[in-house]
């Protein structure tokens, strides 16, 4: 990142200085501003998910459904974190579900305990997973064009369903041969 | 029908906290205080990242790119068209999506080159601020290997996507 951050940001600044020396404030501070304004309106999106991921957790809702997922995190994150598995569990069916929102904080979460235990293993696929987005329906994009009017919104449903497995399947194995070499290389 | 998942979600919890004796105003509260702490957490990668994405835009080093590329992604079956959104949706959720409504309004909704948007869109995320997300608070921040795995199934995905559009 810091050095992905470097490049980019030192080759824009001195074309900005030699383009438009007088636009290069504007611009920094407009980047801060976005950023206050997405902290905003994800405030507003973790506040309400925080506090039902928490009430989930305190009735041991949450500890229901890792429990039914948990022989296939357990294998699959090569974790015995209880707690871990269980924001793993509810991060994958926020997941499933397309309450992208709700995943998270959850995932963070998860992040979090799995730092405990140094399993960064675990960390790498959890974001690879995330990263590479695993959603059913793609909600966004067929709203957007059934108000474009379009004749058919869902018809992208399997070709979209097929790309973000595609995608997901694509990450996971890459991660697990350059895994294999890291390890292999100790 | 989807439209009830996430209400009888919310019902659910809450009822069923009710039902364990959960102090519910307290604990949610709770829930809401880690919310702050952890926006508040995020707020430095955010405006450090911003900051990158906006002077790359005003740079014209974004639309440079944007020209110097098309012709590559154009030999792998991407449209021109979208070059622009394959290259600004792993920093941009918002940006991207602007592109993807102004692609809709140019194109038409059913036209090949929106479908293509649409998969695209969604079936890829904004990784960089995923990743920012993910590992703020953490020590170990060798984060680069799976952001480049990220980044190059998203682009064979993408290829995947125009490919699956031109027959589906």
């Amino acid at each position: 990142m810091n050095v992905i951050f470097t490049v980019i940001i030192i080759a824009s600044l001195a074309v900005i200085t030699v383009a438009a020396p007088d636009k290069l404030l504007t611009v920094l501070m407009g980047g801060a501003e976005r950023s206050l304004q997405t902290a905003f309106s994800l405030f507003c999106i973790y506040a309400l998910w925080m506090g039902l991921s928490r009430l989930a957790e305190k009735s041991g809702f949450s500890r229901g459904a890792a429990r039914a997922l948990k022989p296939l995190t357990k294998r699959v994150f090569r974790t015995e974190n209880a707690r871990a598995n269980e924001f793993i569990a509810m991060n994958v069916a926020c997941n499933l579900l397309g309450v992208g929102g709700a995943a998270t904080p959850f995932a963070v979460k998860a992040v979090q305990e799995l730092e405990n235990d140094k399993n960064t293993f675990a960390q790498k696929l959890l974001f690879l997973i995330n990263a590479t987005s695993i959603q059913l329906i793609p909600s966004t994009v067929i709203a957007l064009r059934t108000s474009a009017n379009s004749a058919a919104p869902a018809d992208i449903f399997l070709p979209s369903l097929i790309c973000t497995v595609f995608s997901t399947a694509v990450a996971v194995t890459l991660f697990l041969i350059t895994d294999k070499f890291r390890r292999r290389r100790r | 029908m989807t439209a009830y998942i996430i209400p009888v979600i919310f019902l659910a919890v809450f009822a069923f906290a009710a039902y364990k004796k959960v102090k519910i105003y307290d604990e949610f509260s709770a829930g809401v205080a880690e919310a702050v702490k952890f926006t508040l957490s995020l707020i430095p990668c955010l405006a450090a990242i911003f900051m990158m994405c906006e002077a790359f835009e005003v740079s014209g080093l974004s639309d440079g790119l944007t020209k110097l590329l098309s012709p590559v992604f154009g030999a792998l079956g991407i449209p021109p068209e979208l070059t622009k959104l394959v290259l600004i949706k792993p920093f941009s959720g918002s940006g991207s999506l602007a592109y993807l409504t102004e692609v809709i309004e140019k194109h038409g909704a059913d036209s090949y080159i929106t479908r293509c948007a649409c998969v695209c869109f969604g079936s890829s995320e904004t990784v960089f601020y995923i990743s920012a997300v993910y590992f703020a608070g953490l020590k170990n921040k060798k984060i680069a290997a799976p952001i480049v795995i990220v980044l190059i199934s998203t682009f064979l995905t993408t290829v995947l996507a125009c490919l699956l559009c031109r027959v589906m």
